[in-house]
C-alpha cells in the first residue's frame, strides 16, 4: 500500500517536472533514451526542469564555476600579455594554459585551513559560506529566455538588493579576522560601498524609467536598438561602479595587496581563501548578465534551431563573459587609485554622471510622448 | 583523524592533490637581500616564471612557498621562521644565492644564520646572484618532486681521473688564513701628517689651533681639506663645545680603531660645517685615545645632537660607554641574541672553514 502511494507520488513529480524541461533537440534522443529507466529518469528530469536547470546548470552555478576558472586564467594571460609575458603555460601546453586556476582551485582545496587564535572562529567560518546566499538568490531572478527560476515584475530592483548585501558579508569578514589590516580592509569596503552603492542604483533607474518597466522580459522585449545606445550615459555610469564595486584593478582599494595584505581577506588560507577571493568575481558576474539584460539585448541573437531552448541561454552567458572580459583588462591597463580620490571621484563626478542619465531617459521619454 | 590525513597522502586524491600543488607554487615575496633583484628579474617579462604556474605573492597566509633571497641575518631569521610559520601545509622552501648556503660573502660573520638551520629547506640556488635560469630550475626540480616524491640534484659535476703522469706540487696548496687574526704588532698611526697642494691650509690649521688653544695636543694636516686634532679626554667635551662656536656645526661620522696590543681603543669625531662658509669643505678629525678595559668616553650630544645615533651604534659594536648617552647599556641596532662587541678584534665567534683546518 505504502509502495504504491509512494510510486504515485513519483509519477506525480515526475510529470510536474516533464512538463516543463529544457527542449534541446540536439540531445533530445539521449534524453528519450534516458527517460525510459526508471530512477535515472527523475533525475534527469529534475536536472532539465527548467527553474533547476537555471540556478544549476545555466547561467546557475555550472555557469559561474567555468566563469570564475575562465576569468581568472583570462586576466593572469590579458595581464602577462599587457606585460610582454607569455602568462600561465606549461599546465597545458597545447590549450595555452586555460586549466590554470583550476590547478591552483585544486591546490587551494588541499592546502590547511588556518583559523588563527584571535580569530572569532564561528563567524569566521560561516560568512565565507553564507555570503553565497547573496550571490545564488539574484540569479533566480534574472531569466535567459524561456529558462528562468522566478519570475517577477520586480526582477531586476530585487536582484539589485540582493546583490548590494555583498559587502555587508565581506565587512563581517574583515570583523571576525580581528586583524588590523582587516579592520582597514573592512573601513575602506565600507567607504567604497557607499561610494558606487548609490550611482549605481540611480543609473539602474534611469534605465527602467527609459524602459517604463522592471521586468526584464519586457525590458528586453521592448530593446529594438540595444539600451546602450538609448543611453550611454547611464552605460558608463554602471560600467565604472561595477569596477569599484567588484574591487577591479583602478578601484582594489579594500583588498590592495601591496597596501592592506587583502584587507578583510588577509587571514583566509585554503579552500576559504578560495572562497572569498572568488566572491569579487561571482559579484562582477551577476552584474554583467543584469548589464547584458540592459544594455546588450539580453538573451537575443541569432536562432539556433538545434539548441532549442539553450540557445538564448547561451547568448546572454556568452555576452556577459565577453563584458567581463572587457572589464578585467582595466585590471592590467590602470594603476591603482588611493581611497580619497576614488571617493571624490564617485561623490562628485560619478553621481553627476548617474543623475544626467536619468535626465536623458527623462528626455527621451518627453520627446516620444510617453 | 590520522587515516584521513593517510588517506589524502596516499589515497586516490593525492593524485589531484599533488598535480595541484605542482602546478600552483606561489612564493611569498620575502626579500632578504640583494638576490631580490634576480628573483624580480625571474618573474618579468624575459624569462617569465608564470609560465610554470609560478605566481609571485604578498602574503604568506595564502602561499605554499618562500624564496629566500640571500643573506639571512639573526634578525631576518626570526622573521623568516614567523613567515614560515604563517603559511599553510604543505609548504617549501628554496634558498638563493651563496649567502644562504654558508654565508657567501659574509662568511664567518657575527651576524649570520645560515636558513637551513632556521626552516626545511628544499633546493638551494648558488650563485653570487644565482641566475634567473637557476631560480626557476629549482622550481622545475621542486615541482618534480612533488610528483615524483624523490628529489634530485639537477647539476652533477664531471670527475675525471688523472691520465698519465701528473705533475706533482711541491707543497700542498695551503688553506688561506681565518679573515680573523691579530697581526704582531701592527703601528696604528691615525693621523699621518702630509704636505698637500692646499692654498689656505697652513693659514685654516693655525686658526683651528687659536680656537682650540692649550686644549688640542696637535694639530696636523693630513690631507687635502683634512685636518687632524689630538686631543686629550678629559679637555675633549671643552673642546667640542669651543668648535661649535666657531661654527663646526656637525659630526659627520664617528669612528672607534681597536688596538689590542697596546690596550687602547682611538676614538675619531669628524665633524664639519654647514654654516660657517670658510670649514665647509673642511673635514676636522678630533682623535683621542682611551683605556681599552674600562672604556668611558664623554658623549658629545649635547654639543652635536648628530652624534647620538653613531655612538649608540659604537657601543653595541665595542662595548665603549659614553657617559651621558641615554641609549647606553641597550642594544641598538644588533639583534638581541648577537654576541657582545662583535667588532673587537679579539672577539671569536665559532669558526666555520670551508676545507683542512682552521
Ligand atoms: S649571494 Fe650575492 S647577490 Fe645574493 S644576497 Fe648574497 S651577496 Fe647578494
Amino acid at each position: 500500500m505504502a509502495e504504491s502511494a509512494l510510486f504515485v507520488l513519483v509519477e506525480k513529480i515526475l510529470e510536474t517536472l516533464t512538463s516543463n524541461m529544457v527542449s534541446i533537440p540536439l540531445i533530445d534522443p539521449l534524453i528519450k533514451m534516458l527517460m525510459k529507466i526508471p530512477a535515472v529518469n527523475v533525475i534527469v528530469a529534475f536536472v532539465l526542469w527548467k527553474p533547476i536547470f537555471h540556478v544549476l546548470i545555466l547561467p546557475g552555478l555550472l555557469g559561474l564555476t567555468l566563469v570564475l576558472l575562465f576569468m581568472i586564467y583570462f586576466e593572469r594571460k590579458i595581464t602577462a600579455r599587457v606585460q610582454w609575458r607569455v602568462g600561465p603555460k606549461e599546465v597545458s601546453r597545447r590549450t595555452g594554459g586555460v586549466i590554470q586556476a583550476l590547478a591552483d582551485g585544486m591546490r587551494y582545496l588541499f592546502q590547511e585551513v588556518i583559523v588563527h587564535r584571535d580569530a572569532h572562529g564561528f563567524y569566521f567560518l560561516q560568512f565565507p559560506l553564507i555570503s553565497f546566499l547573496p550571490v545564488l538568490l539574484p540569479l533566480l531572478f534574472i531569466p535567459a529566455g524561456s529558462v528562468w527560476g522566478i519570475r517577477s515584475v520586480y526582477a531586476i530592483p530585487i536582484a539589485l538588493a540582493l546583490i548590494s548585501l555583498i559587502p555587508v558579508f565581506i565587512i563581517g569578514m574583515g570583523w571576525a579576522s580581528n586583524n588590523k589590516f582587516a579592520f582597514i580592509g573592512s573601513v575602506r569596503e565600507a567607504f567604497m560601498y557607499f561610494a558606487y552603492e548609490i550611482p549605481l542604483l540611480i543609473a539602474f533607474l534611469a534605465m527602467i524609467l527609459l524602459y517604463q518597466t522592471a521586468d526584464p522580459f519586457e525590458i528586453v522585449e521592448r530593446q529594438s536598438i540595444p539600451g546602450i545606445l538609448l543611453n550611454p550615459l547611464a552605460f558608463l555610469a554602471i560600467f565604472i561602479s561595477i569596477l569599484i564595486a567588484t574591487s577591479r584593478l583602478p578601484f582594489d582599494i579594500p583588498e590592495a595587496d601591496q597596501e592592506v595584505a587583502f584587507g578583510p581577506y588577509v587571514e583566509y588560507s585554503g579552500i576559504v581563501f578560495g572562497l572569498v577571493m572568488s566572491l569579487p568575481y561571482e559579484k562582477l558576474y551577476l552584474l554583467s548578465l543584469l548589464s547584458v539584460i540592459l544594455f546588450f539585448g539580453g538573451w537575443k541573437g541569432p536562432e539556433i534551431p538545434l539548441l532549442g531552448d539553450l540557445a538564448p541561454v547561451l547568448w546572454i552567458f556568452i555576452k556577459a563573459v565577453i563584458f567581463m572580459c572587457v572589464v578585467a583588462l582595466a585590471r592590467s591597463i590602470y594603476a591603482r587609485y588611493r581611497l580619497d580620490q576614488t571617493l571624490k571621484m564617485s561623490w562628485s563626478v560619478l553621481i553627476t554622471l548617474s543623475f544626467a542619465s536619468l535626465l536623458l531617459s527623462a528626455g527621451w521619454l518627453a520627446w516620444l510622448g510617453l | 583523524m590520522d587515516e584521513m590525513v593517510e588517506f589524502l597522502h596516499q589515497g586516490m586524491l593525492s593524485l589531484i592533490k599533488r598535480w595541484g600543488t605542482k602546478w600552483s607554487i606561489w612564493p611569498t615575496h620575502l626579500v632578504t637581500a640583494c638576490c631580490g633583484v634576480e628573483l624580480a628579474h625571474a618573474f618579468a617579462s624575459g624569462y617569465d616564471g608564470e609560465r610554470l604556474g609560478v605566481l609571485n605573492f604578498g602574503m604568506a597566509r595564502q602561499t605554499n612557498c618562500i624564496v629566500v633571497e640571500g643573506a639571512i641575518t639573526r634578525k631576518m631569521a626570526r622573521i623568516l621562521k614567523i613567515t614560515y610559520e604563517q603559511m599553510p601545509d604543505p609548504k617549501f622552501v628554496i634558498v638563493m644565492g651563496v649567502c644562504g648556503i654558508k654565508g657567501g660573502l659574509f662568511w664567518n660573520g657575527y651576524h649570520m644564520v645560515k636558513p637551513y638551520e632556521v626552516v626545511p629547506v628544499k633546493y638551494f640556488a648558488p650563485g653570487c646572484p644565482p641566475t634567473p635560469e637557476s631560480l626557476l630550475r629549482c622550481f622545475r626540480a621542486l615541482q618534480d618532486e612533488i610528483t615524483t616524491g624523490v628529489g634530485k640534484n639537477t647539476i652533477s659535476f664531471q670527475s675525471s681521473k688523472p691520465s698519465g703522469e701528473v705533475k706533482k706540487r711541491k707543497r700542498p696548496k695551503r688553506v688561506p688564513p681565518s679573515p680573523k687574526y691579530i697581526a704582531k704588532n701592527p703601528s696604528v698611526i691615525v693621523d699621518v701628517e702630509r704636505v698637500e697642494k692646499w692654498e689656505d691650509g697652513e693659514e685654516i690649521r693655525r686658526e683651528i689651533e687659536e680656537i682650540l688653544g692649550d686644549l688640542a695636543e696637535s694639530v696636523k694636516i693630513t690631507g687635502k681639506n683634512r685636518i687632524s686634532v689630538r686631543i686629550g679626554v678629559e679637555n675633549f667635551f671643552d673642546a667640542g663645545l669651543r668648535l661649535k662656536e666657531s661654527g663646526f656645526d656637525h659630526v659627520k661620522s664617528v669612528n672607534i680603531v681597536d688596538v689590542p696590543h697596546e690596550g687602547k681603543f682611538i676614538v675619531e669625531y669628524v665633524v664639519s660645517s654647514y654654516l660657517n662658509e670658510r670649514y665647509v669643505s673642511l673635514l676636522l678629525t678630533l682623535i683621542s685615545e682611551i683605556d681599552r678595559v674600562d672604556a668611558h668616553f664623554p658623549s658629545m650630544i649635547e654639543v652635536w645632537q648628530s652624534a647620538d645615533y653613531l655612538e649608540r651604534e659604537l657601543h653595541d659594536l665595542f662595548g665603549v660607554w659614553f657617559d651621558g648617552n641615554p641609549g647606553m647599556g641597550r642594544n641598538f641596532l644588533i639583534a638581541p641574541d648577537t654576541p657582545k662587541n662583535p667588532l673587537r678584534k679579539d672577539f671569536k665567534i665559532p669558526q666555520d672553514v670551508y676545507v683542512g683546518g682552521v
